[in-house]
């Protein structure tokens, strides 16, 4: 992509619907002329972090202040603590919210209110248009620079991959904020086809009902731990055209049921925060990733990194990636001290570490169960010598500090670790403490 | 009430078994919240509870509204609003 490259706001026609309030569409010329009217409110200068519950009002805000200049932090935690956190940090000097949190910067409401005709903008590709955050292993959010022109590229090569027409309804479950969210309900509709669905969509009932408000075809895009609450709710669907899963491995057992029940392909993305989206599969066809179109991966015995159009450098992926034949890859075992739990990834010696640096604790260990990369529901275990200190304690005193996914449950007491004569922690009985009925 | 607080007793169990939680049941605050600070769940917690309801109450929580927010505050509030929706 060449540096002075230049991509408009939106790539869809005048007349295509690009999103749905409820009942109503809205094309993209209305969605353009709102967007100004909202830009033309913006204070003078960005970041803004942009916490928008509603998905369209997300996006809206998101193009009003990339149309002034302004590059958007995106924060899928809305908590007033991270929040506040990375306002700070990152410089933030407004929000656009859609609910009420009191934070230390100016806080406006997006209001998709009727106005004038608006042009398309364009915007340079090389314009830092929103900036991700992966939490890392000490808890301080580390941030990702996205330029236009790779939002743009992988919008549009997931709207090839995934064959999606203008006409196609999309449901998310998954916050517009989060990279995966923002990538698939967000510059999906914007730059590669179809209609997002704004309202929140996260338990069965909201997912059947968001897809029977959507006109044919539909296209479900969420995680394997929703599917699986789904499945089990046995609230039953419209046809659908495709699943798409991310944020964690797919059970092939999964993928198979919800195939059965839905009668659509159930589809997985790979990627990270720092990269985007960069490959997909379907998972009942075997293991093997087909690179996104643009995409360059290149894989040694030392670890993996992947060429993404429109990013300056080459990104290096926590996995271990092995070659196969014509691009394609498979996923090795996750290196043994990174540990990915609800869409955020962590490293168990980081987490060890927070939990020996807690006032009162001895010694600890977090360890991660056998079926982590298989269950959905899987949970981080905790060893941990505290005399005085009671398990709900050592979990009080991680929560602000840590993920709430990555809490320990269970929190093992012991009176010490067992540890070989040098020192070092066996995992086989480590686990055996943790899990004693497997 | 009685009615009520034996219903309390009864979330506070659905919620241990289902999430696999250290506390017992009775420690569980039917005053605290749910979420964050209190017993600490998170979104993967929301949609077993969901689930939990759904398959011993027969009917479905959703998040169409501010309500959601009340629901989940508290173990009482909880069990309030099964008690209001039940359908077995």
């Amino acid at each position: 992509m060449r540096t002075d490259a230049t991509f408009p706001l939106t790539a869809r026609a005048p007349g295509e619907v690009i999103f749905r309030r409820g009942a109503m569409p809205v094309t993209a010329a209305r969605f353009l002329a709102e967007v100004a009217a909202l830009a033309a409110r913006l204070p003078a200068d960005g970041p803004v972090l942009n916490f928008c519950a509603d998905r369209y009002l997300a996006l809206v805000a998101f193009a009003a202040a990339l149309s002034r200049g302004h590059a958007t932090l995106l924060s899928a935690d809305r908590s007033p603590q991270r929040l506040a956190d990375i306002a700070r940090l990152h410089g933030a000097r407004y929000a656009l919210a859609d609910t009420d949190v009191a934070l230390p910067l100016p806080v406006l409401r997006p209001e998709a209110a009727p106005s004038e005709a608006a042009p398309n903008p364009v915007i340079r590709a090389d314009r830092v248009a929103a900036i991700a955050f992966t939490s890392g292993s000490t808890g301080e959010p580390r941030p990702h620079a996205k330029p236009w022109g790779a939002l743009v590229a992988g919008a549009r090569a997931a709207a090839a991959r995934f064959a999606v027409t203008p006409c196609t309804g999309i449901v998310g479950t998954v916050p517009a904020q989060h990279m995966y969210g923002f990538e698939t309900t967000l510059m999906l509709p914007l730059q590669g086809g179809g209609a997002g669905h704004a309202g929140p969509v996260f338990y069965p009932s909201d997912m059947a009902e968001a897809l029977a408000a959507m006109p044919a075809p539909r296209l479900l895009v969420t995680t394997p731990l929703q599917m699986r609450a789904l499945l089990g709710s046995g609230v039953a669907l419209p046809p659908l055209r495709a699943v798409i899963s991310a944020t964690a491995p797919l059970a092939a057992g999964l993928a198979a049921e919800a195939e059965a029940a839905w009668g659509a392909p159930v589809l997985e993305i790979y990627g990270a925060t720092e990269a985007g989206s960069v490959a997909s599969r379907r998972t009942l066809e075997g293991d093997a990733w087909l690179p996104y179109d643009g995409t360059a991966f290149t894989i040694t015995e030392d670890g993996a990194s992947v060429t993404v159009p429109g990013l300056p450098a080459p990104v290096p992926l926590a996995d271990t990636l092995e070659a196969l034949e014509a691009g394609r890859f498979r996923l090795g075992g996750r290196r043994a001290d990174m540990v990915k739990l609800a869409g955020k990834r962590a490293s168990l010696s980081g987490l060890t570490s927070i939990l020996t640096g807690i006032e009162g604790v001895a010694d600890g260990v977090f360890l991660a169960p056998p079926d982590l990369d298989r269950n959905p529901r899987a949970r981080l275990a905790a060893l941990v010598v505290a005399p005085g200190l009671t398990p709900q304690a050592v979990v009080a005193a991680l929560r602000g500090r840590v993920e709430p996914a990555f809490l320990p449950r269970p929190v093992v007491m012991l009176r010490s670790l067992p540890r070989d004569p040098v020192g070092k922690l066996r995992q086989g009985d480590l686990a055996a403490l943790a899990w004693p009925r497997h | 009430m009685t009615t009520t607080f034996s219903l309390e007793a009864e979330v506070a169990r659905l919620i241990v078994e289902a999430l696999h939680l250290e506390t017992a049941p009775e420690e569980i605050d039917p005053e605290a919240p749910l979420f964050g600070e209190g017993l600490g769940l998170d979104s993967i917690d929301a949609l077993e509870i969901a689930l939990a309801v759904s398959k011993r109450y027969g009917f479905q929580l959703r998040s169409d509204d501010e309500r959601n927010h009340r629901i989940f505050a508290s173990l009482r509030a909880l069990a309030a609003h099964i008690e209001k929706n039940r359908t077995g």
